[in-house]
């Protein structure tokens, strides 16, 4: 086993110095002027990318005037002030919140437990018209939110739900679910069957190949389609616009609140889109491993 | 013996319904229940603002409406507009920029890191952000137009400018999800290909575009359809950057449904929109869904 473990290591070892060597000689290929061009065009790309959220997050600790002033000012006196604002001003943000994180979390954690069963199901399971169900279930996720809001809109009405937490999760949960469902799916069939086709001989039950030997398995990939589930709930705004009034309503409708026909109350939006952006950009930093897989709906690996 | 494998056969069976039955009932639901429903609400008049006189059946009434309801039309051009505009310059910059991080020269593997960091950003925030930052006196738009001389424009105002403030705003959030996936279909390709046509003696160009652009149009095809799927959908931006306007020039699909459902209270015209919307959109992804079996049973094979 060890000598094992040693000669593993030592083929990644030699694999990881023919990469460097391959990285090398490809860096060398280029002339001057050609990494030049192509540092120009990658910086110009990061600059787009990055000076919406530079002002984000610059601006929350501004003043109004810091915030109007031409040309932009970069060098300031940072003030938490728009933070107090958005906490106790007569918009108080907290609890948007709170109810952003209710939806969301309640939302992801029914869509994982739910999408891991039915995935393995569609993995593992031979039935008739299983692609059909596959394909179906991915087309809930791809078909236009608005479409679904108009009769959910009056079911919820009229079931007595409008403007609760209920509302969100409901809609939130199926968004999710068929996302779940389609990711792990892909997840489950990377999993050589031999581990569980022996597990089987050892005399488990399905089932108890599916929670003890499969789960398990799958661990790192039920982590980010949480994180995915997560940051689709929160950053969603049709559903919650709608279904919601003032006791539920989450960040987003909030936020779009600081937007009135007065103008829009810069400072204190800054300060909650910081926020609201601040978490998900971690996430998104930490998940990049499963961001392709993730946002293609596990097409591209 | 015989009994046992049948035994084990509906046992298996049993097990498979007991993982995926939940998240059909649950989706069935969120997705099968409000499609009906809207199928139904298309035939009807059915006025949320006078919900007493209830719904009124008048057959394909709401979709003669429709089509003879130039706002309709006007809607549908503008998604489309917006969809063409904005998928084709978020292909075009973030397949360069694939190309670029792909060089592997030093510091890349960090920019595309940080490259990334738009595409979680809430929409509603970055629409408000990309409202900042285009105003007409304070924005860093204008202000930088000013240095080299040109006058401020008016971005949200003027029809094709406002146009233009949306596609914008949505090639800042995408493009670097069509980066980040082509990057990694130029990462999976294989070196065998590339060794292979260097022994043919092919040039830089002529190895782009016989080995590379084939084997990468699976994902070239897939992250384009995710794209355009998601931005037929779009709503955040013109709800909060321009709110359809000026003259209607960024209300899309979505938009002007949320209108005639919620403001103007027809539920079973929005219904039929809907069903029409939903039609086009359903064509789209068969031709996705589709394509990606197609991989599966490639790769499998």
């Amino acid at each position: 086993m060890e000598l094992e473990q040693y000669h593993f290591e030592e083929a990644e070892k030699a694999k990881k110095a023919v990469r460097e060597a391959q990285v090398a000689q490809q860096r060398q290929k280029y002339g001057m002027l050609t990494k030049v061009v192509l540092y120009a065009f990658a910086l110009i790309f990061l600059l787009f990318s990055l000076v919406p959220i530079y002002l984000i997050v610059s601006s929350s600790f501004k003043t109004d005037t810091q915030i109007f002033a031409i040309p932009p000012v970069f060098v300031f006196k940072p003030t938490l002030d728009n933070y107090r604002i958005a906490l106790t001003g007569g918009t108080s943000q907290v609890s948007y919140v709170i109810n952003s994180l209710v939806v969301s979390i309640a939302s992801t954690i029914i869509a994982v437990i739910f999408g891991a069963m039915a995935a393995y199901g569609l993995a593992r399971f031979e039935f008739k018209g299983k692609n059909d169900l596959a394909f179906w279930i991915l087309s809930t996720r791809m078909a236009p939110p608005i479409a679904f809001i108009v009769p959910m809109f009056v079911l919820i009405k009229s079931m007595g739900l409008l403007d609760t937490w209920w509302a969100l999760i409901i809609m939130y949960t199926g968004m999710n679910l068929s996302f779940s469902i389609w990711i792990l799916r892909g997840f489950f069939l990377d999993i050589p069957p031999e581990l569980e086709e022996s597990a089987l001989v050892d005399g488990y039950t399905r089932l108890q190949v599916f929670t003890r030997i499969a789960l398990p398995l799958v661990k790192p990939a039920l982590a980010a389609v949480a994180v995915f589930s997560l940051i689709f709930s929160w950053n969603e705004f049709l559903f919650a616009l709608i279904l919601t009034q003032s006791h539920s309503k989450t960040i987003p409708v909030g936020i779009q609140g600081f937007s009135s026909s007065m103008g829009i109350n810069w400072g204190p939006f800054m300060a909650v889109a910081f926020v609201a952006i601040l978490p998900i950009l971690i996430f998104t930093f930490i998940m990049q491993r499963y961001l392709v897989r993730g946002l293609t709906f596990g097409a591209v690996k | 013996m015989f009994g046992r494998i049948q035994n084990s056969r509906a046992a298996k069976l049993r097990t498979g319904l007991i993982l995926i039955v939940p998240s059909c009932v649950l989706l069935a639901l969120i997705n099968l229940y409000p499609f009906f429903y809207a199928l139904y609400l298309s035939f009807h008049r059915y006025n949320l603002a006078r919900v007493a006189k209830g719904a009124k059946f008048i057959g394909f009434g709401n979709y003669g409406a429709a089509f003879s309801d130039p706002r309709f039309i006007n809607s549908i051009v503008r998604t489309f507009i917006i969809v063409i505009a904005a998928v084709a310059i978020e292909f075009v910059l973030g397949f360069a920029m694939a190309f670029v991080l792909n060089s592997k020269l030093r510091g890349m593997n960090t920019i595309r890191k940080i490259a990334i960091a738009p595409v979680t950003v809430m929409p509603v925030v970055s629409a408000l952000i990309w409202f900042y930052i285009l105003n007409q006196r304070y924005g860093i738009v204008n202000w930088g137009l000013g240095l080299v001389g040109i006058s401020a424009q008016p971005w949200l105002t003027d029809p094709t400018l406002a146009t233009l403030s949306i596609i914008i705003a949505d090639v800042w959030q995408w493009t670097p999800f069509i980066m980040l996936v082509i990057l990694a279909g130029l990462n999976a390709l294989p070196e065998y290909a590339y060794e292979a046509a260097q022994i043919d003696g092919l040039s830089e160009w002529q190895q782009f575009k016989w080995v590379t652009l084939p084997l990468l149009m699976p994902v070239i095809l897939i992250v384009v359809l995710l794209r355009i799927m998601d931005a037929f959908k779009l709503f955040d931006l013109p709800y909060v950057m321009t709110q359809g306007g000026p003259a209607g020039t960024t209300e899309t699909l979505s938009y002007y449904i949320y209108i005639q459902a919620f403001q103007f209270f027809e539920i079973g015209k929005a219904a039929a929109f809907a069903i029409i919307m939903l039609l086009m959109i359903w064509i789209i992804s068969q031709v996705f869904v589709r394509r990606l079996y197609k991989e599966e049973e490639a790769t499998a094979a």
